[in-house]
């Protein structure tokens, strides 16, 4: 995007030709950005493409070849442990752990689980952080403080309290225990919408409340609209870090049935000490984990690059 | 091994657990009195074998069923920590010994003479020091003998071949810390720089090596260097503590191991050893695949990964030949290996002790013990079972595992140190170590981690 503003502003048809570069299509100068960006572009999806290589090799011939561009025998073994397709000694003799692994479960257990935090997260944290921003009542800039605190709080020293919690209300192994410290709301997520509704005009809100509006109706038809841009984005940040979320859906499962994809295929990483991993399986779970993501931020790019622009009058 | 961040967990739940022994639990979930023993093992390779044993037992008590969890080694712990604080924990788990004291610290496993059916557990039906290891200092039974194991060499056939070696030479290999006797001879000879020039060889680049002589696992900080340098420092006579177990004095500052370390990482700046560079220092890739990707010729590893070995293959899927070699004799005239080895423990949060007992009686009996020697995984603590281990990899795996089990029968090992305060060792022990590897502080530096380590234990005890 490259709008050159006159300082003489002239009236241009599209016919006009304002553009200040020359007729030629293609410049040494232009020819070197594409040639920079292609370099670029390759460099980061690099990664990617040793994932998806090394997926497709053997892993007890993987360091045989490590300077193999290729996959090194390859195998379609490492995908197949993924979704549970090989069971048993052939998985293990193949440096896989040998678990059942019931794949389309795990799925359906993931999307639960940050489905559930999701929704649940953004609507309260919504409802509160229009509270701070709108509503007046006491002490409401120092509970804000307290609020922001919570921030600061690393996460590793409230695991423990949050899994006894999670133990007394008979939580333990199921979706809901996963789900339940992160689905009313989170400091970050309710700071960052206060943010935004600050920016909001007053006009509009006391225009409605002129009209009769009660602040609950306020919130619903015209401030919820109004931020559609960032409570997206703050919806796919919430979803993208449930899906990612390990350690704690970890301790909370102990079974299949409360079993996320992110714990489930954690049997792909070392299962002891000196072993190492089963590198072709832990590249090719990774791969199919990180995929439904990366279609979600296929489909709202857009909004997340727009929600940054984001202004409150139309 | 550990990550500073395990070390950190591992401390912050020491002291969560003591907190939480304030504050009792309720409800229910974790161990079931239904019948149903809950298990858990880290090692996946493992629990075929385990759940053999596990039907075994089904059939043999009706009433009775285990459950098997397997998690990860990194996750293990972690899990089994937060369900000793929320009462999720298992009834029996497959414990470690840098792990078992601290558990025996804060009290979260039962004494197996105290429950019935472990009450009877013989020292004498295990291999020998074996058993021993498991009692606590008040000289109770904390665990159950289930495997043990060893270290020996492990090499590529190939290479051997290619230098022009006969394996049968490796089965004498001597070295003192002065000129590295046979041992370093065979380690140049083996190493191959970028030209095609051998470590013996004038002319060799000692800056660019193709293959080294030697492969390294690190600098062996975590783990008394079980893998790297502990049968060097034994054969040569040291011994890490005071006493085993319960030490509570220091022996790094001894010219044994200092001159052996020396020796040991001096390798490295040889070009016979790859440098902490190379293999990516504290998680280091193993030896297994150093010797597969051709980084190393030889290397020192444990009989717990035999089954790793074995299936290794070039990069057209064909086989490696693997052989195995004992560890050199050293200046003491002896040849030396660790000997250590895992057990199960009954937890005290475990409603269902006498079952669990029974089961843990059962894993550590005969019967069990020789269906994991039969698969072939690692080597059980009962004589029987290790003779059908040693049988199982000739028949299956064409392969002679004498040099793991002779030094057992020639009185040659020593036993992993078990001391108290082992999380707080590693976090001394391995950025020393780390160090000198690293060959940023002298050997000479150990003496001063000696003299911390002999005041930790002061302080602690």
């Amino acid at each position: 995007m490259s709008i050159i503003l006159d300082s003489t502003p002239a009236i241009a048809t599209p016919a006009d030709d304002v553009s200040p570069e020359p007729q030629r299509r293609f410049g040494i100068g232009r020819g070197l950005a594409w040639a920079f960006m292609i370099l670029v572009i390759l460099v980061s999806l690099f990664p990617f493409y040793w994932m998806l290589r090394t997926a497709l090799s053997s892993n007890n011939a993987l360091y045989a070849g490590g300077d193999s561009l290729l996959p090194v025998q390859p195998s379609a073994g490492g995908f197949e442990r993924v979704f549970g397709l090989q069971t048993g000694q052939a998985a293990i003799d193949a440096g896989g752990a040998g678990q059942e692994i019931h794949f389309w479960r795990y799925l359906f257990n993931s999307v639960v689980v940050s489905t559930l935090i999701t929704a649940g997260q953004v609507f309260f944290s919504a409802m509160a952080a229009y509270s701070f921003a709108r509503l007046q009542w006491k002490h409401r800039e120092r509970v804000f403080g307290f609020f922001l605190a919570g921030l600061m709080i690393p996460s590793i020293f409230t695991l423990l309290p949050n899994f006894v919690l999670i133990k007394q209300l008979g939580l333990v192994d199921t979706l809901l225990g996963i789900a339940l410290p992160t689905m009313f709301m989170t400091p970050f997520a309710v700071f960052f919408l206060r943010q935004f509704f600050l920016g909001i005009s007053r006009e509009v809100e006391e225009a409605a409340l002129i009209d009769g509006a009660s602040k609950t109706r306020v919130f619903f038809t015209l401030i919820l609209p109004m931020s559609v841009a960032p409570i997206t984005t703050l919806a796919i940040l919430t979803y993208i870090a449930s899906w990612n979320e390990y350690f704690w859906a970890l301790l909370v499962s102990y079974t299949d049935k409360s079993r996320v994809l992110t714990v489930a295929l954690g049997v792909f990483k070392s299962q002891t000490p000196q072993t190492g991993p089963d590198w072709s399986g832990l590249m090719a779970a990774t791969l199919v984990a990180a995929l439904p993501m990366l279609l979600l931020f296929m489909i709202f790019a857009k909004r997340i690059v727009n929600s940054i622009g984001f202004s409150g009058i139309k | 091994m550990t990550t500073i961040r395990q070390r950190i967990r591992a401390a912050t739940v020491g002291v969560i657990l003591a907190a939480s022994t304030l504050t009792a639990c309720s409800g229910g979930g974790g161990t079931s009195t239904n019948g149903t023993i809950e298990y858990w093992l880290w090692d996946s390779a493992q629990q075929p074998g385990y759940q053999k044993c596990a039907d075994a037992f089904h059939e043999a008590n009706p009433d009775l069923k285990i459950h098997i969890s397997q998690y990860g080694w990194d996750t293990y712990w972690s899990k089994l920590t937060a369900g000793f604080i929320a009462d999720t924990a298992p009834d029996v788990f497959t414990d470690h010994l840098s792990k078992f004291a601290q558990f025996v610290d804060l009290k979260v496993l039962r004494p197996l003479d105290d429950i019935a059916p472990t009450a009877d557990i013989q020292d004498g039906d295990y291999q020998e020091g074996l058993a021993e290891l498991w009692k606590g200092q008040d000289g109770k039974r904390y665990g159950a003998p289930k495997d043990w194991d060893t270290i020996a060499i492990f090499y590529d056939a190939a290479v051997l071949k290619a230098a022009g070696v006969n394996p049968s030479d490796l089965q004498n290999l001597n070295w003192n810390p002065k000129d590295g006797g046979t041992f370093e001879k065979l380690v140049a000879h083996l190493t191959v720089d970028v030209n095609g020039k051998r470590g013996d060889e004038p002319g060799f680049d000692k800056e660019h090596v193709k293959m080294h002589g030697l492969s390294a696992e690190g600098s062996g900080g975590g783990g008394w260097g079980q893998t790297q340098w502990s049968a060097f420092a034994g054969s040569a006579g040291w011994q890490a503590t005071d006493k085993n177990p319960w030490g509570t004095k220091f022996n790094l500052d001894q010219p044994s191991l200092q001159d052996t370390l020396s020796w040991y990482f001096g390798l490295v700046n040889k070009g016979y050893m790859p440098s902490y560079a190379e293999i990516g220092g504290t998680n280091s890739l193993g030896t297994d695949k150093q010797i597969q990707s051709g980084t190393a010729a030889m290397g020192l590893s444990g009989s717990w990964m035999i089954s790793t070995f074995t299936k290794l293959t070039d990069a057209k899927g064909k086989k490696l030949d693997i052989g195995l070699a004992p560890t050199p004799i050293g200046p003491s005239g002896k040849r030396a290996s660790m000997f250590n080895g895992l057990a199960d423990s009954v937890t005290t949060l475990s409603k269902q002790p006498e079952n669990a007992a029974k089961w843990v009686k059962f894993l550590s009996g005969e019967q069990c013990q020789n269906i994991i020697g039969q698969s072939g995984v690692v080597f059980p603590a009962r004589p029987a079972g290790t003779d059908l281990a040693i049988n199982y990899n000739k028949t299956e795996r064409k392969l002679d595992v004498t040099p793991f089990t002779q030094q057992v029968k020639d009185k040659t090992t020593f036993l992993f140190p078990v001391t108290t305060n082992a999380a707080d060792i590693t976090a001394l022990m391995a950025p020393r170590l780390d160090a000198v590897y690293i060959g940023s502080s002298p050997v000479t530096s150990l003496t001063k981690l000696n003299n911390q380590l002999d005041k930790l234990f002061e302080v602690a005890s």
